[in-house]
């Protein structure tokens, strides 16, 4: 018997998620907290704006109108998107709900989720319409 | 019975020859219905005996047949060859050493394994003759789960976090097995397993990629366990912080 | 090993993943997408908006949403960047946490001179 020489095989610590299409997935939810902290920068801005008075409020507006910032907002919509899908897919693991000798199944707390997402997204568009 | 020939491509490594790996491609007839370690045997009976893989009981309970199939962890006895095409590639687990050829040294899984201590710790240990500790179903349900697992380590294969930490997170399999005997209800040992599950290279080195989960051939869900595991050590790390309780 | 106070920005972290992914979409496209073509103008005009914040219980709210969005990103973004392969994990936590932090400060501040 030859001696023991052990070889390790290197990853690359700085590109390992272009090797396999689940990687992409979870870097593509990694990477929707970028947009969500430029979207809360842009809340608290809007809200010293506010305080402020009508006219720093009207710049605060068409800031958002602005081409350039409308089209980066459609790309945070579907990261915010992706975000909340994934979320949403890892509740049954992350918190299991016994009853008994059985797990409520996962389908239905996701699917609860979702009617909650709805329920309120509603909400917020009849709030926003009737004001 | 239907005949088929693949071309099999291996991952040799013999460390007395070999200055690194090299893919060496064998020609196999083989029968449809068999799987990937069938082929791997026929290739140590047929062609070359110098082909070293580990293998044991051929029915995906031992957990030693482990390999990267086409890119993906899996058993070798359960990848069927009708899932694939004629060109099927093997190499050794990810995250490894390899010892050679499909061999990889395991060691620190099994130190990782150990330091969770996954053995139940009951509140004190009864006599043979005062009778068994009582489990309900439900409290038997609550962790069944994750008992299942072999430790093929096809989870550690696919983690990521694994190979950034370098091999310092103690990973899916241990963690999920620890959270198993936490989860016992004849078991008290939570404490004495907290200091590697609620250290950073535990639980909170994990960042819920979810890969283990789904190459895992048991269904074990580790990643899901130790979500559940942050959520108790958190939860405990909050009250010793404010002085309420502690373990 | 010892416990890793990683516990206490992951809760954080944890709560914040959950509001961001039942509101975010929604209040994106009321602040974002509506204005642009139009939509929702009178709830975006700066009385309406004025007297809306004005209410105690929606600066409660707004808190919630921003402060927990705030955290959340703040540990995502921890994560990330060990993803892309930068070492310095304990800089990074306390830069991202250190302006999470003071963006909540920030928040408070700007929902009390409302
Ligand atoms: S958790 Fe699953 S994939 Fe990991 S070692 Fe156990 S059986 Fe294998
Ligand atoms: S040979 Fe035992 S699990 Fe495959």
């Amino acid at each position: 018997m030859g001696a023991r020489r052990p070889y390790m095989r290197t990853m690359s610590k700085t590109s390992w998620f272009m090797t396999h299409a689940r990687f992409k997935t979870y870097m593509l939810h990694e990477i929707s907290s970028v947009f969500v902290a430029l979207y809360m920068w842009l809340l608290i801005d809007g809200l010293f704006r506010l305080a402020k008075g009508p006219e720093a409020w009207e710049a605060w507006l068409s800031f958002i109108k602005h081409p350039l910032v409308v089209v980066i907002s459609l790309i945070a919509f579907a990261f915010f998107v992706i975000h909340t899908m994934s979320w949403f897919k890892a509740v049954p693991q992350a918190m299991r709900i016994q009853q008994g000798e059985h797990f409520v199944d996962g389908k239905l707390i996701i699917g609860g989720h979702y009617a909650a997402l709805g329920a309120f997204s509603l909400f917020v568009l009849i709030l926003a319409g009737v004001a | 019975m239907s005949k088929r020939t693949i071309q099999l491509e291996v991952l040799r490594y013999r460390p007395e020859q070999d200055k690194e790996p090299f893919f060496q491609t064998y020609t196999v007839p083989c029968e449809e219905e068999w799987v990937v370690l069938d082929a791997l045997n026929y290739v140590k009976d047929e062609i070359d005996r110098t082909l070293s893989f580990r293998w044991s009981c051929h029915m995906f309970v031992c957990g030693s047949c482990g390999y990267k199939i086409d890119g993906e962890p899996k058993l070798g006895c359960k990848a069927f060859l009708r899932d694939y095409g004629d060109n099927i590639r093997v190499e050794p687990l990810d995250n490894f050493p390899i010892e050679r050829d499909l061999v990889v040294v395991i060691d620190d899984f099994v130190e990782k394994l150990q330091s969770v201590k996954p053995y139940i710790i009951a509140k004190e240990e009864k006599a043979l003759a005062a009778g068994e500790y009582i489990q309900t179903p439900a409290q038997l349900k609550a962790f069944k789960q994750y008992s299942m697992c072999i430790n093929c380590l096809l989870c550690y294969s696919a983690c990521p976090q694994y190979g950034l930490t370098n091999q310092e997170f103690i990973g899916p399999a241990a963690l999920a097995l620890a959270h198993r005997y936490n989860m016992d209800s004849r078991d008290v040992g939570r404490s004495a397993r907290e200091h590697v599950l609620a250290a950073h290279e535990g639980v909170w080195e994990c960042s819920f990629v979810g890969a283990c989960s789904v190459v895992c051939p048991k269904d074990v869900d580790p990643a899901g366990a130790i979500q559940q595991a942050k959520f108790t050590s958190a939860v405990d790390y909050l009250t010793s912080m404010v002085g309420i309780g502690g373990k | 090993m010892a416990r890793s106070a990683k516990a206490v920005p992951w809760f954080l972290f944890a709560a914040g993943g959950t509001i961001t992914a039942f509101v975010l979409p929604v209040m994106l496209f009321v602040t974002n997408l509506a204005p642009p073509v139009g939509l929702f103008s009178e709830a975006m005009s700066w009385e309406t908006m004025y007297g809306f914040v004005g209410n105690w219980l929606v600066k409660l709210v707004l808190l919630g949403i921003i402060g927990f969005g705030l955290w959340h990103a703040a540990h995502r973004l921890r994560v990330c960047a060990h993803d892309f392969g930068i070492r310095a994990d304990t800089v990074v936590a306390y830069i991202v946490y250190g302006v999470a932090g003071l963006a909540t400060l920030a928040t408070i501040w700007a929902l009390l001179m409302i």
